[in-house]
């Protein structure tokens, strides 16, 4: 293994730097290693607009895929409108691959709301929501615990750090449902509804959470603004490249040698990064593809891999995104018609069905890919593929439909000869075809991304 | 408040000028220009799911919904500009693709927008040979039928008893493509506006159980008119067959009356119109030629001291048949008194979007404006009360599904002869004293004008062809009018 990389200026974790630790989530360890002493510095004292401004400042972006600027959301919040302005956190990480913020709620799930209070005198809010994902049962624990513990201490709640700043924190658990992690499906889910994104504008900033001025961040961009007040906009901005400053959680899955979360300061080369932190691909493989940011992010071959470096505006220019941070590496033996299988079944499950091109685009991707996967594809039918995935694109309330297209494109894009391997049968067989003949009784198969049983649950059954 | 700034800016290069709040959509459909929908309803909220009014905006990146974006100043829209049609061709395939295509069983078939929009912005041939997802059907209340598999999920629906009957019994269950609406555990869609659900519904999904399978829409004609069901005065399109039966009532725009809502009782309340009709004249019970009734009629009218006359009239009458009540009697029965009644008041039945009025008579302002009668509950009373008998009483009836009250009971005690004119063979007609009974049309049958709760007079013609031998009110007075002139030229000469 080769030298971990080398950047201007050394980094060690930040956020991550006590999860290996047993107890970093009770208040006791986080107040021993000076937890609280920020917020207890600013809030009540410092004019909340210079918070906005060193946050604006350090170039911080938001890291729950999008990558806007955080300090500039924060400027958007309507002012004077006479109605409450809430903080709401986004911990439905839900994004295949992801799982940052869970390491944060339930690690140190203090240093989360230690965010969440200095946020909240930043933006001059009073109640802050933070909505979990229904599956983070630990995350859940912990977070519930933690904002107890902060109540008892003083630090939430009336009158905090004995100021005269009310906080009212409040844990909103998700019922499973991959959309409650899209901003607006997420308020919709708080304020008791379906989990349906909202057209925007008014964007939430103007009218969100009950229709009264919201931000809305991710679990780590908030966890990031403690270190950021704490340390000042320079500091943060010694890491990273001039657009995408600071550093940020990956988590490295598939066919590596040592997957995990890894923080890192952004800009680094990826394939330094799978190779350094993530040991590099498991023995005798080669690596076919992979996913930059999350499931929904177009896929890289691997000369892609070699010119990209971790970065919203390398990613960008890849044409893929920096997404979530979830980079999974698929290795040379991966069908690539089972893993595009896979994912479009993933989109077709989580699709809330609001919009008609996600509603029945997604459905109709998963069978086509289904009918590639098995075998059962007729010529012509990648076209087809491409021009739903294309009629989708851009045309729904929120970005599901383009997350579910933009997979589909790129493995058309970079694997276009195995779809029409599979395309076995003549156009005019598949008009008379009837929909029983596509299951096939092949034997299931077991690996689809990295060699884990039963991920796929339907055979290859080539037909030759 | 104030004013709301006007902008001005371009649809398919016409310029148009509208109000600053308005959505795109709104301002070309005020315009006539037509731009698609499905989910948008002028009268509910937004929702924007539907995606088929997308529309090229100058400077956008890609389409827009037209429903969702707001005008702007030299906005310039293109609802014919390539990509927007290219959008809405896609949206039509994506509705199509998991659409049962039952068009020869469905109730909508005809009057559908999947079917219209396939034509003006569809494929002409299907490219999905995947299997559908299927959806169930449900009966969702009383009135109400849910074909899962023809529902595109516009919301509708939901919006509309969530919005307008407040009542909020609908809902979206599952996700993504397995979507269907339902109504929430232990509810069921029983609100007194639920088929306003059937009308809003953009394609078969919800049909309504009294509709079913009745007829094909294209074999009806349809006439306006006016519900006169209660005081609102909803304005309706009455659906015919090709044998002029009525088969359907629904609401007609009138946004200075019902919007585009009515009751699900008025919807339903033609039934009167084919059953227990008064078909023929009856003289003490048998039937008679109309010459005969009348003359029995004038003769226990005129033929007695006009004091000892009492006419009641119901506010279920025309301005008109009330006109010629009253025109009728100051020329043959001076003196007689003119007294109102009408269907007892209920409760108005409030909802946040439409209200079902108490008084269950649909020109209660005729009785005040043409007969002077303030307050015709209160003339009944009095009447009631008195204790002197009644020689003649002339009922102008014409109310359907009257319940008799003890007042109106004591009224018709005390007559020694009752002259009814009603359209029904009912509970009246068989009370006993009823000595000349003339057969009278329903509203459907004839012309006239209602005044409504509002004070609004509402002018309707008929929408079919009388169903019995009986007359309008004005013919039949000006007829009893002509007889008795004929009756005092010929006893002069006598």
């Amino acid at each position: 293994m080769s030298e971990p990389v080398k950047t201007s200026v050394p980094f060690e974790p930040i956020l991550t730097k006590y999860i290996n630790e047993p107890n970093a989530h009770t208040i006791e360890h986080f107040l021993a290693r000076g937890g609280y002493e920020v917020a207890r510095a600013h809030v009540g004292v410092t004019d909340p607009a210079t918070l906005v401004g060193i946050v604006k400042d350090s170039g911080l972006r938001g890291r729950g895929g999008a990558g806007f600027p955080t300090g500039m959301k924060w400027g958007f919040l309507a002012k004077g409108t006479g109605k409450p302005a809430y903080l709401a956190v986004n911990g439905d990480e839900s994004e295949p691959g992801t799982h940052k913020d869970r390491h944060i709620l339930e690690k140190d799930p203090h240093q989360l709301l230690e965010g969440v209070i200095l946020t909240c005198w930043a933006i001059q809010s009073n109640h802050a929501f933070i909505y979990l994902r229904g599956e983070f049962i630990l995350g859940y624990e912990r977070l519930e615990a933690a904002v107890r513990a902060a109540k008892g201490k003083g630090f939430i709640g009336k009158g905090i750090f004995g100021t005269a700043f009310d906080l009212k924190v409040t844990v909103v658990r998700g019922a499973g449902a991959y959309i409650c992690g899209e901003e607006t499906g997420m308020l919709s889910s708080i304020e008791g509804g379906r989990g349906y994104p909202k057209i925007k504008p008014p964007f939430p900033a103007i009218s969100g959470l009950f229709k009264c001025p919201t931000i809305v961040n991710n679990v780590e961009t908030i966890a990031n603004v403690t270190h950021i007040i704490k340390n000042g906009a320079d500091w943060h901005k010694q890491w990273g490249t001039e657009k995408s400053p600071g550093y940020k959680i990956f988590c490295l899955s598939g066919a590596v040698k040592k997957p995990g979360v890894y923080e890192v300061p952004l800009g680094i080369r990826m394939a330094d990064f799978i190779e350094q932190y993530g040991g590099g691909l498991v023995e005798g493989r080669a690596m076919k593809a992979v996913i930059p940011g999350g499931l929904s992010a177009p896929l890289l071959t691997p000369e892609m891999v070699e010119n990209c470096t971790l970065d919203y505006e390398s990613l960008a220019s890849l044409g893929s995104m920096l997404g979530s941070g979830g980079i999974t590496v698929l290795h040379d033996g991966v069908d690539m018609m089972s893993a595009i299988y896979n994912t479009m079944r993933f989109y077709h499950h989580e699709s809330c069905g609001q919009c008609t091109p996600c509603r029945e685009g997604t459905g109709w991707l998963e069978k086509l890919a289904h009918k590639h996967h098995s075998g059962h594809a007729a010529e012509g039918d990648a076209d087809l593929l491409a021009d739903v995935a294309k009629n989708m694109r851009g045309r729904t309330i929120c970005v599901l439909a383009d997350a579910a297209a933009m997979p589909m494109q790129s493995y058309l894009q970079h694997f276009r000869a195995d779809f029409d391997a599979r395309a076995h049968e003549p156009a005019h067989a598949a008009r008379h075809r009837t929909a029983r003949d596509e299951i096939t009784p092949a034997a299931k198969r077991d690996s689809v991304l990295h060699g884990a049983p039963g991920v796929a649950d339907v055979g290859m059954g080539n037909r030759e | 408040m104030s004013e709301i700034k006007q902008v001005n800016l371009k649809i398919d290069g016409r310029d148009v000028t509208v109000p600053a709040d308005w959505t795109v959509i709104r301002a070309a459909h005020a315009n006539d220009i037509d731009i698609p929908h499905y989910c948008y309803h002028k009268d509910l909220s937004i929702a924007g799911n539907c995606r088929i009014c997308m529309v090229n905006v100058k400077g956008a990146p890609r389409p827009v919904v037209g429903c969702a974006t707001p005008v702007a100043e030299g906005m310039e829209v293109s609802t014919m500009a390539p990509d927007a049609v290219e959008a809405r061709k896609g949206v039509m395939e994506f509705l199509l693709i998991n659409h049962p295509l039952d068009c020869p069983e469905c109730d909508q078939a005809g009057e559908c927008k999947l079917q219209d929009y396939s034509v003006d912005h569809g494929r002409d041939h299907g490219r999905f040979t995947e299997e559908k997802v299927r959806k169930s059907k449900a009966t969702l209340g009383p009135h109400v039928k849910y074909w899962g598999s023809r529902c595109i999920l516009c919301t509708r629906c939901v919006r509309f008893t969530d919005e307008v009957s407040g009542t909020g019994e609908l809902g979206v269950i599952y996700r993504g493509d397995r979507s269907e609406i339902a109504t929430f555990p232990g509810r069921a869609l029983d609100n007194p506006l639920s088929m306003n659900t059937v009308d809003i519904c953009p394609v078969g999904a919800l049909v309504s159980s009294d509709f079913l399978f009745q007829s094909r829409v294209w074999h009806l004609h349809s006439n306006p008119s006016v519900c006169a069901d209660c005081s609102v005065g909803c304005n309706t399109r009455v659906d015919l067959d090709a044998k002029d039966q009525i088969k359907r009532i629904v609401p007609r725009r009138n946004d200075a009356v019902n919007k585009e809502w009515m009751c699900d009782s008025g919807r339903l309340s033609f039934g009167y119109a084919y059953s227990d009709r008064l078909q023929k004249p009856k003289v003490h019970g048998k039937d008679a030629t109309w010459r005969e009734a009348r003359r029995a009629a004038l003769e226990l009218l005129s033929g007695t001291n006009g004091s000892s006359v009492v006419v009641l009239v119901s506010a279920w009458n025309t301005n008109e048949a009330m006109a010629t009540v009253k025109d009728f009697v100051s020329a043959e029965v001076a003196g007689a008194r003119i007294v109102g009644y009408g269907n007892p008041t209920q409760q108005d039945q409030t909802f946040p979007g439409f209200t079902i009025r108490g008084d269950k008579n649909p020109n209660r302002d005729g009785l005040k404006s043409v007969l002077g009668i303030a307050d015709a509950d209160a003339s009944l009373k009095a009447l009631a009360a008195e204790t002197a008998p009644i020689g003649t009483l002339l009922v102008v009836h014409n109310v359907p599904g009257f319940a008799m009250t003890a007042e109106f009971k004591a009224v018709l005690d005390r007559s020694e002869n009752v002259v009814l004119l009603d359209f029904a063979d009912g509970e009246l007609l068989r009370y006993g004293n009823v000595a000349v009974a003339l057969p009278t049309l329903t509203s459907f049958e004839k012309a006239g004008t209602f005044v409504n709760h509002d004070g609004l007079a509402q002018e309707f013609a008929p929408v079919m062809e009388p169903v019995t031998h009986g007359v309008p009110e004005s013919d039949l007075f000006a007829s009893l009018k002509q007889d008795a002139r004929a009756a005092t030229v010929s006893g002069v000469k006598a």
